[in-house]
């Protein structure tokens, strides 16, 4: 579905995104772009929407250039980062016109329009002007245009500012019924909690490189540089003494119950750990590992990178 | 669902109606007023004049009118076209319309129509008002033709200098009050880049009322009406279109600048 082939983008003399190469495949699924401030997220997704050519490499989206190619923008959507909206216009007309855009017409365009409202919450509120608007309302609106033609790419640019508690959670779980259904989801954001919320799997992005591309725990594995954190609970001496025998073993820390495990290549580790409380060779009653969640990771990451 | 690419039709007709509300809003009643200011003056002028008993014949009425109209036309142009598509690239909502499979050439024309509608709506009552004075009607077919041709080309010519430039209004606002007033003490042939030659070319007031004590350094050029009437309409399709095909291969990223310059 998704295909860059180093693509890289320039504005003016400042790189934008390094060249850049990584697949996304058909079918449904939430990929999380994930970055701080002026990562590159931004860029890499007008390229994706085709807002924007490669100054260098391919972007191939459904197989073909996306950049003004009306067969690929008529099966993605796009909803930019703000919360800007035309002024002086209403959602139901505007919605109308941006369904005619994208060749719905007649029953099907009406169908789409009340289908969109209906989906992001705003039925009863599409003859509102934008004005007054909020910026929760605007931000469904904006969501609505770029659902209302059935797109099977969705991209969405840090779409949680500005949005209050309760509507981030609805549109987590519009996000996830979307996926379900089919719809591949690309969303950007610099806020880690708001991606682990909705998927695993990521893109990380840090000065214009992509530095990964995987599942937490994948990516995690890659770092082996940096052990991984475990707290292993039970009969804290036994376990100790079973860890300190262990190759991969870069630190152990005792607590009351427990014993805390900095870990080389968890992934011969594991197998290992998994083997002997399998075996009753230690007396585990529980394993929670510390670090290995999108935090831990992508701080490693990007220090590695600074 | 499947979706295809709109045609240019439908794009164009998409656009002027999803922002035909906006000529209803103060941008659309301030172009309406410019527009129907000048008439409302001349008669008003007229009758004040008339009612103290002073002399005020049509004829001058009209050349006042001439005059005003010719300052008008611009200022009409530098209201309308900063809302047209210049609008969405400077409040970034642009990109919103560009990822849409509608052809991105068609959108200037498109949104620029409802305001070439409205102002063109505005001007043939004034003009038609205008008959009040008792004018002669055999040029109003004239002054109809040289005040919609103008507006055509001018709008166009703005929308098109606003996507060129950064401070297209500001190019604009030069051309329009510098070079017009100006070009009038270069060579003649010069006279045939403005505007005013050919709304004067249309409107009779040029061989009808002008002097050759008004022009500085030149000899009268005329066009043919039906001729200038026709080169109106051709350089506002040119800009348009100009206008169409910069938008169509210019990339225009999320911060809308890449248009510009």
């Amino acid at each position: 579905m998704i295909a860059l082939d180093r693509a890289s983008l320039r504005y003016g003399p400042i790189l934008g995104l390094s060249p850049t190469t990584f697949e996304l495949p058909d079918g449904g699924g939430i990929t999380g772009l994930l970055g701080p401030n002026g990562a590159g997220k931004s860029s890499l997704l007008q390229l994706l929407s085709g807002l924007l050519p490669p100054s260098g490499g391919e972007v191939r989206i459904f197989g073909e250039a996306p950049f003004r190619n009306p067969a690929v923008l008529a099966r993605l959507g796009l909803v930019p980062e703000g919360d800007r909206l035309p002024t002086g216009l209403r959602a139901g007309r505007w919605l109308r016109m941006m369904g005619e855009l994208s060749g719905l017409s007649g029953e099907a365009l009406s169908l789409a329009v009340a289908q969109s409202l209906e989906t992001v919450g705003m039925t009863d509120r599409a003859h509102l002007p934008f004005v007054r608007m909020s910026k929760g309302m605007r931000q469904r609106i904006r969501l609505a245009q770029a659902l209302m033609h059935g797109p099977e790419l969705l991209i969405l640019d840090e779409p949680f500012n500005g949005l209050d508690p309760e509507a981030r959670l609805t549109l987590i779980a519009l996000l996830r019924s979307l996926a379900e259904g089919g719809v591949r989801i690309l969303v950007s954001s610099h806020i880690l909690g708001e991606i682990a919320q909705l998927t695993d799997r990521i893109l990380l992005l840090f000065r214009g490189r992509l530095l990964a591309e995987g599942t937490v725990t994948e990516i995690r594995q890659l770092l082996d540089r940096h052990p991984v954190e475990l707290r292993l609970t039970g009969e804290a001496q036994v376990l100790a003494r079973w860890a300190v025998e262990q190759p991969e073993l870069a630190a152990l820390r005792m607590e009351e119950g427990s014993v805390v495990l900095s870990v080389r290549s968890p992934r011969e580790f594991f197998p290992r750990l998994q083997q002997a409380a399998a075996e009753g060779g230690i007396p585990l009653q529980a394993l929670d590992p510390l670090d290995l969640n999108l935090d831990a990771v992508f701080q490693y990451l990007t220090k590695d990178h600074a | 669902m499947t979706t295809t690419a709109p045609s240019p039709l439908a794009t164009i007709r998409a656009m002027a109606l999803g922002y035909a509300p906006r000529i209803f809003q103060g941008r659309g009643w301030v172009l309406a007023a410019s527009a129907i200011g000048p008439v409302v003056l001349v008669l008003g002028g007229h009758l004040i004049a008339r009612l103290q008993g002073a002399e005020s014949s049509a004829g001058e009425a009209l050349q006042i009118f001439h005059e005003m109209i010719r300052m008008m036309l611009p200022i009409m142009a530098l209201v309308a076209a900063p809302a047209g598509i210049r609008e969405d690239l400077e409040q970034r909502t642009l990109p919103l319309l560009l990822v849409r499979p509608a052809p991105a050439w068609a959108l200037p024309l498109g949104k620029g129509l409802p305001w070439f509608l409205w102002g063109a709506l505005w001007l043939v009552v004034g003009t038609l008002g205008l008959q009040l004075l008792g004018g002669d009607p055999s040029l109003l077919l004239g002054r109809l033709g040289a005040q919609v041709g103008a507006w055509w080309g001018e709008l166009a010519l703005m929308t098109l200098v606003g996507l060129l430039f950064k401070r297209g209004t500001l190019w604009g606002a030069l051309y329009f009050f510098i070079w017009e007033p100006l070009v009038r003490i270069f060579p003649p042939f010069l006279q045939r880049l403005t505007f005013t030659h050919y709304i004067e070319s249309l409107a009779g007031s040029r061989s009808t009322s002008v002097q050759t004590s008004q022009l500085l350094a030149q000899e009268q050029v005329t066009t043919h009406p039906l001729l200038a009437f026709l080169i109106l309409v051709a350089f506002g399709a040119l800009c348009w279109a100009f206008a169409g095909w910069k938008l169509q291969r210019t990339p225009v990223g999320l911060a809308g600048s890449e248009a510009e310059g």
